[in-house]
């Protein structure tokens, strides 16, 4: 049996060598290879198999409420049923699948276009995050999606989510804002600052929503899935990555100083088709009320508004998305003249005992500015002619005094400057000094311009919410403070994370006895039969107010009669207010645009909000939990640096737009 | 004509091949377990199967003197010929390749037994054509077992792999008989004007318009599978995907593998033909590189018997066998692990012993029973 008997012959030994080398080195070839793949490059393949299999699904943390002051829900989040597409797992998406639903859901051509390139971003960025293509279906669709799952790839999906929702409507709208979806932009740059946005998220746009958006978000968690190469979830694979979720923290509710009965009061009580109402605790600069009128509905712009509807916004004359407290500022009229009375007093051309004659008008150089009693109101002091609203005894302070006085008067309760409101984007207004008058008008400033502004026409312009302060102001005896609208921040469990406290931005220099008399005179205009605001008298309540009618446009030689002119002629009526008048709590201001008188258009809805305000205090009083409870106004921190001054525009919207009624209006003559 | 082991066949027993054999073959059915798990049909009861068949048919090739399986040499390779005609009238149709018969339940693949009838017809051939003492084989002497060998692959060609495997063998056995060293040179410059025209097809940018050579003329998916070997990542959901999948899979095993069952490439449907040509992939995701070694330590150690068998064989004809079905052994084995790890272009061809299927099992199982038998019979001088 030794090689020799091999008859196969010998010619064949070294060929098995060579052969065996040959095979020896081939399978070397193999392991060398299987080592750079295994050994040298093993971690980089390991993580490519993971990403084939580990899908991270994002837990999204549920958003905060907005509430009254009393803890009512102004905004939450309900479910809806939305369709989403995981791109990653969609094939033949835009030739099959995308036909598919939009003939199921009636979708025309530029949305299925959208729903493409929304699917088709979502592919390049993050493949595996579904991406909602159609919010809110209705039944009919529901059950038409649900009879045609099989026909769907697993990549389509629907389910409820929640949604944000406005249960109050047109109701505070500016203020409570909208949401809607984030852009490729805003994402980057969120995102960049350390936020965790993802396409298809929505963000808080105006007001609260916006300005708490951090806050009311809280932060998303995220939680591992195991899928297989079809992309359907392996459930048991899964468990096994259960320690690796991350928990989502819902965000924080915000509590809003605004009380939503008192809301709700003024905005039934309101009469007029476009203005405001502001409704503050005069003790400490929080807003209870905040009407402005025309609203739009937050529902509608969070993510279900047509752009034909947006179009038709954006054009309304009436202009609805304009929060016109304090994004909008008109003439004061005659709510301006206790700031030029304090000012004659301070100034010492009149004292409030002396007497002025009107003879229902004022001559000054060549011209004769008008009273609005054309017979005129005899001599009269300050007392009546606050109460009548006397124009000349106004005229007579300006022409013993100039402007600059009436200006120094009017920023020292905070007019010319914006509130610091925060929350919302504000105008500052406009208070002309002769400085403003000498660079702004031509010609340069004369007394005729002192004269327009005593009674606040001319250049003068005010927010509502401006308005508000000064007679908060005048009611608390003195002290400027900074309107707020938020009460505090509190956790999903309802303890207080940021409690907001009253801010004083200064104490105003006016004597007690100076205020005793403008404050006595503003009663009276309520209080007294003759005063033009005694038609809104309450019964229970003495308070205290200032009817105003400024006017938008030029009045010609004979004044026209309301109804022969057209509603955008009409003068806006004014109303300010505060009470009780012995111890003021509220101060009130109306603003009825282009709706004619103060005393008609503005003083009633005053009257009633004052009045629903004591009729819930007194329903409060017997609660434990008394909803209208303040902060001790004494306990007041001192005046923050205002660098809420310019809060940045609303990046939906662009800034507000320029007031339309900032134009000059030569006063001649206003209630 | 006899059927019986004589005494003295015992010692030699070729014991180390068919360890190393039962061997792989055993991992073969525990790694296809896990290959095969739920939500799959459970497949290693059916290999076992398979294996059992295959033992059976080896066992009884064993009992016969390879001499009357020599004189059976033509008529052997007539009935494959005659198999492979008639699957293009009546074959099953899969992955649109005419590749098997259906018989009932069974799918029988002649192209697997092809093989081995391609094997013994050379052998049959360099064993009658031997004279002692002559020149290296030229063109002229060569023409016959040429048109056996392409004559086959050419009858197989639908399926690439196996068609593969039969020239490369039969090169192989060629070579192994001596060829001029003239048509050793032509054969390598051709090797290298078969990378020219690849690179030509496949790898120069198709933008300027330059003519193909073979590009159009073979099939759509295999054209596919040589663009998707030279560049996987190119095309990841299409042509390029298995081999993409598949290095995903072994790379991702590291040194220790994920561990038996628990390969989520194998276990998430990321590698479809995971049962079959992929198997490899998926040892090497769950064992890992020190376990892959170990197999091929192991298909190293089938070779190095089975070149034993060949070199004791008694005659031209059991060496000549012997070293066909080394080489078509490891060509199987050097093509499937090369194109699961990315050396190779996909082709489909199964992994002796580890792949699922009946005919590559029982094809396998014919060829080692036929070095069982060489190597039992040498006792004859």
């Amino acid at each position: 049996m030794t090689l020799g008997h091999n008859s196969a012959g010998k010619d064949l030994r070294t060929r098995y060598l060579y052969l065996g080398i040959a095979i020896f080195l081939g399978l070397c070839a193999l392991a060398v290879r299987l080592y750079r793949l295994q050994i040298t490059r093993g971690d980089e393949y390991a993580q490519k198999s993971e990403a084939n299999y580990i899908k991270e699904v994002r837990v999204k943390a549920d958003r905060g409420m907005i509430k009254d002051r009393r803890g009512d829900v102004l905004v939450t989040s309900r479910p809806s049923f939305d369709v989403f597409i995981t791109p990653a797992f969609c094939d033949k998406c835009a030739d099959e699948v995308l036909p598919k639903l939009a003939m199921w859901l009636g979708w025309d051509e530029p949305q299925r276009t959208h729903v493409e390139q929304l699917v088709r971003q979502g592919m390049r960025r993050q493949k595996f995050e579904a991406v909602p293509v159609q919010l809110d279906l209705n039944r009919d669709e529901l059950d038409t999606l649900d009879a045609h799952r099989a026909e769907l790839p697993w990549a389509v999906d629907w389910h409820g989510v929640p949604h944000r929702a406005y249960p109050i409507g047109t109701v505070l709208s500016h203020l409570l804002g909208y949401m809607n979806e984030i852009s490729q932009d805003e994402l980057d740059e969120r995102n960049a600052a350390g936020a965790n946005y993802a396409l298809g998220d929505f963000v808080g746009r105006r007001g609260i929503e916006r300005f708490f958006e951090p806050q009311l978000r809280g932060s998303d968690g995220s939680r591992k899935e195991v899928v297989n190469a079809k992309g359907e979830m392996d459930p048991e694979l899964t468990k096994s990555f259960a320690d690796k979720t991350v928990a989502s923290t819902p965000g924080d509710n915000v509590v809003l100083s605004i009380d939503i009965r008192l809301q709700e009061a003024a905005e039934k009580a309101f009469p007029g088709v476009a203005g405001a109402v502001v409704a503050v605790d005069v003790r400490t600069g929080f807003i209870l009320a905040m009407v402005s009128r025309p609203g739009f509905d937050s529902n509608l712009l969070t993510g279900r508004v047509t752009p034909a509807q947006l179009a038709a916004m954006s054009k309304d004359p009436l202009q609805p998305m304009i929060f016109r407290p304090v994004q909008q500022h008109y003439s004061p009229g005659s709510t301006f003249k206790p700031i030029t009375a304090l000012a004659a007093m301070k100034s010492g051309v009149l004292g409030p005992q002396t007497g002025v004659l009107c003879t229902g008008g004022y001559q000054l150089g060549g011209r004769r500015w008008r009273c609005d009693k054309e017979a005129g109101h005899g001599t009269i002091d300050m007392r009546a002619a606050l109460q009548h609203s006397c124009d000349v005894y106004f005229y007579r302070a300006a022409d013993l005094m100039g402007l600059d006085p009436i200006a120094e008067e009017a920023r020292e309760f905070g007019l010319g400057q914006r509130t610091g409101i925060g929350v919302v984007a504000e105008v500052p207004g406009i208070m002309p000094t002769s400085a403003y008058h000498d660079r702004a008008t031509p010609g340069g400033y004369n007394k005729g311009f002192a004269l327009n502004s005593s009674i606040g026409q001319g250049d003068v312009n005010v927010t509502p919410l401006q308005l508000a302060m000064v007679y908060s102001t005048l009611a608390n005896g003195g002290t400027l403070y900074r309107p707020q609208l938020v009460r505090r921040l509190e956790s999903l469990d309802g303890h207080t994370v940021k409690e907001y406290q009253p801010e004083v931005v200064r104490h105003v220099d006016m004597t007690p006895e100076d205020r005793r008399i403008i404050v006595d005179a503003l009663t009276a205009v309520v209080n007294e039969p003759g005063g033009t605001g005694y038609a809104s008298r309450l019964p229970n309540i003495k308070f205290a107010g200032k009817t105003g009618t400024a006017q938008v446009v030029k009045i010609g030689k004979v004044r026209l009669k309301a109804n022969q002119v057209t509603y955008w002629q009409r003068d806006h009526a004014w109303f300010a207010s505060f009470a009780p008048a012995e111890d003021p709590e509220i101060a009130v201001i109306v603003l009825n645009e282009h709706s004619g008188f103060g005393a008609t258009g503005a003083a009633p809805t005053a009257a009633a909000v004052i009045k629903r305000y004591f009729e819930l205090k007194a329903d409060d009083s017997g609660h434990a939990a008394a909803a209208l409870e303040l902060p001790a106004a004494h306990e007041v921190v001192p005046p923050p640096p205002i660098d809420l001054l310019s809060v940045p525009m609303d990046p939906a919207t662009g800034p507000a737009p320029p007031p339309r009624q900032s134009g000059r209006s030569l006063a001649q003559g206003s209630h | 004509m006899q059927l019986r082991i004589e005494k003295r066949m015992i010692p030699h027993i070729p014991w180390g091949l068919i360890v190393a054999a039962l061997a792989i073959a055993a991992l073969g059915i525990w790694n296809l377990a896990s290959a095969s798990r739920p939500p799959h049909t459970p497949l290693w009861t059916r290999q076992s199967l398979n294996l059992a068949v295959g033992l059976a048919v080896a066992l009884g090739i064993c009992l016969v003197d390879y001499r009357v399986v020599q004189r059976a040499v033509v008529p052997i390779y007539v009935l494959n010929i005659a198999a492979l005609l008639l699957l293009r009238v009546l074959g099953h149709k899969a992955k649109g390749e005419q590749s098997w018969f259906a018989l009932g339940p069974v799918r029988v693949e002649p192209a697997e037994f092809m093989k081995v009838g391609v094997l013994l017809m050379l052998a049959k051939f360099f064993h009658d054509d031997y004279r002692a003492g002559e020149s290296p084989y030229g063109p002229l002497r060569l023409w016959k077992p040429f048109l056996i060998a392409f004559g086959a692959a050419a009858l197989v060609m639908p399926d690439l792999g196996n068609s593969l495997m039969i020239i490369l063998s039969s090169l192989t056995i060629f070579i192994f008989a001596r060829l001029r060293w003239w048509l050793i040179a032509t054969g390598f410059v051709g090797l290298m004007v078969m990378s020219l025209v690849i690179w030509n097809d496949y790898v120069r940018d198709p933008a300027d318009g330059h003519p193909t050579i073979i590009r159009q003329v073979l099939k759509r998916h295999q054209s596919q599978r040589i663009a998707g070997w030279l560049d996987p990542e190119a095309d990841l959901k299409g042509s390029g995907y298995h081999a993409a999948q598949s290095k995903i899979a072994v790379g991702s095993g590291g040194l220790r593998g994920k561990g038996w069952m628990n390969g989520t490439q194998t276990g998430l449907f990321f590698l479809p033909e995971q049962h079959t040509d992929f198997i490899f992939s998926v040892w090497a995701e769950e064992h890992g590189f020190v376990a892959c070694l170990l197999l091929l330590v192991l298909y190293g150690l089938i070779f190095l018997f089975s070149l034993g068998v060949a070199f004791q064989a008694r005659d031209r004809f059991g060496a000549f066998v012997a070293v066909g079905v080394t080489s078509m052994l490891f060509w199987q084995v050097f093509e499937n692990i090369g194109m699961v790890i990315g050396l190779l272009p996909v082709t489909g061809i199964t992994l002796p012993l580890m792949s699922y299927g009946g005919s590559s099992m029982v094809s396998c199982m014919v060829s080692l029973g036929l070095l069982a038998n060489i190597s039992m019979r040498r006792h004859v001088f």
